[in-house]
């Protein structure tokens, strides 16, 4: 066990620091001259020489490549993330406040998928290849290929331009989260209710389930004690892949509801340049998706301990 | 069922000959005839630049569709190449190889994606680039899973006694085991990438304007959901009628391929 924990710790930090490179490797081959982007952007006019060759002292963009990845993951190992290079303010509290936004989100996001997908799911295995079975099947299918922006671009349409229920632009209110949450948990849900149904007809497929069955232990019983746990496992398993979902789902929401979050801030870095706040972006993402799979690695270890002992 | 690929034959014919079907110029400016509704003349209406919709779908779907089929064509090409270098390289290559496909899998495509052609700038090609970058890792995973799984079998322990070299191998013991299993996997990669294009369209990173692209459309009709409404709907419709059909022609052919397996 331990064995194989360390083998998927250092698993992960390979994986963070390739990450790393990678975002550092894109951002230097990047086209055209970041310093030159980045003076226009902080002075706007006046752009001498002087200035833009200070700029390019003050950003490590004068030196080579590696010294210069260097003296950018140095300080990322105290989750340092440098300033703006746009602003010259520190891009930390700025994106702990994206962050802060995105938050209740993908919280109602995910709550809402999870309501939706299990409640779908659990009509549609009461009785397996019935009416209710398919229409949920398919309902689910229709749902995967309805992407966010458009889905979005309909719930605005229906609940706040017709009805004029909910507001759609901004976060000023609480209320300014449901219909991006809706958009959101909507789209979960459809990629969810196919596998949770799966994964309890799987259960119940069980062979030692007529046996225990005929012992006389009661309907409810089994459904907790035999089935539930071993529908979880797959569950597990859709929550590292729903994270990303999630991620790339709550980019897409913040923009269409013109949303403050890690989304839009993104968003924003990359159209100003704003190289130092991509980097963080991006780091951080990585660093929150590689944590969550290595708790789900440990986890399956934990429900199932026939994993881990084949291969790590 | 064959309905499901009588659908998806139109499909790839409008994406072929669409363009000689639209009535119009879709990239003609007509600022008088500006938004108007459905009509005879502009059969959808047109969009905030009177440009008719209906001609922009169509040639959208070369687009939207064209991009995502090479796209996806791409992503197997090298995919496929990398599962199949680590399934025979040896355990040094194999690790690697997973560690780099691990590290591309350890971030969510469509912000990757997002990311890399945002900062190569905007443009068809970066498009391609950041979709592609994005997009191998499932048919490598693939790849090398069934690789591994083959080189136990007789006639691969065989073939590398009587001194095939691994090139040979791939391709005469390999790649015929592996093709099926990998075009279940196209075809639902072909609908991510039509996905991904118009995402990236919506956000503006991907294909630019004039040029009528699904996702890129719908960008324009956001900003007039309240006036026009109805011009959000064709192209989203569009989007998720070509993922649905996709995606059945994708449910057919995984379950003609299992049954195969069983049978053999």
């Amino acid at each position: 066990m331990i064995k194989s924990l360390t083998g998927l710790v250092l698993r992960a930090v390979v994986v963070l620091f390739g990450t790393a490179l990678a975002t550092f490797t894109l951002l230097w081959n990047a086209p055209g001259d970041p310093a030159q982007a980045i003076a226009m952007a902080r002075f706007d006019a006046l752009l001498t020489e002087d200035v833009i060759n200070q700029v390019r002292e003050e950003t490590g963009l004068n030196t080579n490549f590696w010294s210069a990845f260097m003296a950018w993951v140095g300080p990322l190992l105290t989750l340092d993330f440098g300033r703006s290079s746009v602003t010259g303010r520190e891009v930390w509290p700025d994106l702990l406040t994206a962050i802060r936004y995105m938050i209740p989100l993908a919280l109602g996001g995910l709550v809402i998928g999870l309501a939706i997908s299990l409640s779908l799911a659990i009509i549609a295995t009461n009785r397996p290849g019935g009416l209710l079975d398919r229409f949920a099947v398919a309902v689910a299918s229709l749902g995967t290929a309805i992407p966010a922006y458009w889905l979005g671009l309909l719930l605005i349409l229906l609940f706040a331009v017709h009805l004029a229920w909910l507001p759609a632009m901004g976060a000023r209110t609480p209320s300014h989260v449901i219909l991006p949450a809706l958009t959101l948990g909507l789209g979960v849900a459809a990629s969810l209710t196919r596998i949770i149904r799966s994964g309890i007809l799987e259960a119940r497929g069980q062979q030692f389930l007529p046996a225990i069955r005929r012992r006389g232990v009661s309907k409810k019983e089994i459904s907790r004690d035999h089935i539930a746990p071993h529908a979880a496992i797959p569950v597990v398993t859709v929550f590292g892949l729903e994270l990303a979902f999630l991620l790339e789902g709550v980019v897409m929401v913040e923009v269409i509801f013109g949303r403050p979050g890690l989304g839009t801030f993104l968003v924003a870095a990359i159209e100003a340049r704003d190289f130092p706040q991509v980097q963080a972006v991006v780091v951080l993402t990585a660093l929150i998706f590689v944590t969550v799979n290595l708790i789900i690695d440990v986890i399956y270890r934990v429900i199932d301990p026939r994993i881990g002992e084949s291969n790590a | 069922m064959r309905s499901v690929f009588v659908i998806a034959g139109i499909l790839f014919l409008l994406a072929v000959f669409g363009p000689f079907l639209a009535p119009h110029d879709p990239t003609a400016i007509n600022i008088p005839n500006r938004l108007s509704p459905p009509g005879s003349a502009y059969l959808l209406g047109t969009d905030m630049l009177g440009r008719d919709i209906l001609s922009r779908l169509l040639y959208g779907a070369r687009w939207s569709l064209g991009l995502a089929f090479l796209i996806s064509l791409i992503g197997l090409v090298v995919g496929t190449l990398i599962g199949l270098l680590a399934a025979l390289g040896g355990k040094l290559t194999d690790w690697t190889v997973m560690r780099v496909t691990d590290t591309f899998l350890a971030f969510p495509d469509l912000v990757a994606a997002v990311v890399i052609a945002g900062l190569l700038g905007s443009g068809t090609w970066s498009l391609i680039f950041a979709l592609s970058v994005t997009g191998w890792m499932r048919y490598a995973r693939v790849a090398r899973g069934i690789g591994l799984s083959l080189q136990s079998r007789g006639y691969v322990i065989q073939a590398k006694l009587a001194g095939l070299n691994n090139r040979s191998i791939a391709r005469w013991h390999y790649l015929p085991w592996l093709l099926p299993t990998l075009t279940v996997v196209w075809t639902s990669m072909f609908a991510r990438a039509i996905l991904g294009i118009s995402a990236l369209g919506f956000l503006g990173f991907g294909v630019q304007p004039p040029m009528p692209e699904w996702g890129t459309m719908l960008l324009d009709a956001r900003i007039h959901l309240r006036s026009t409404p109805l011009q959000m709907i064709w192209p989203g419709l569009a989007v998720v009628i070509s993922v649905i059909v996709i995606n059945l022609a994708g449910d057919i052919l995984r379950d003609a391929v299992a049954t195969e397996r069983d049978q053999a």
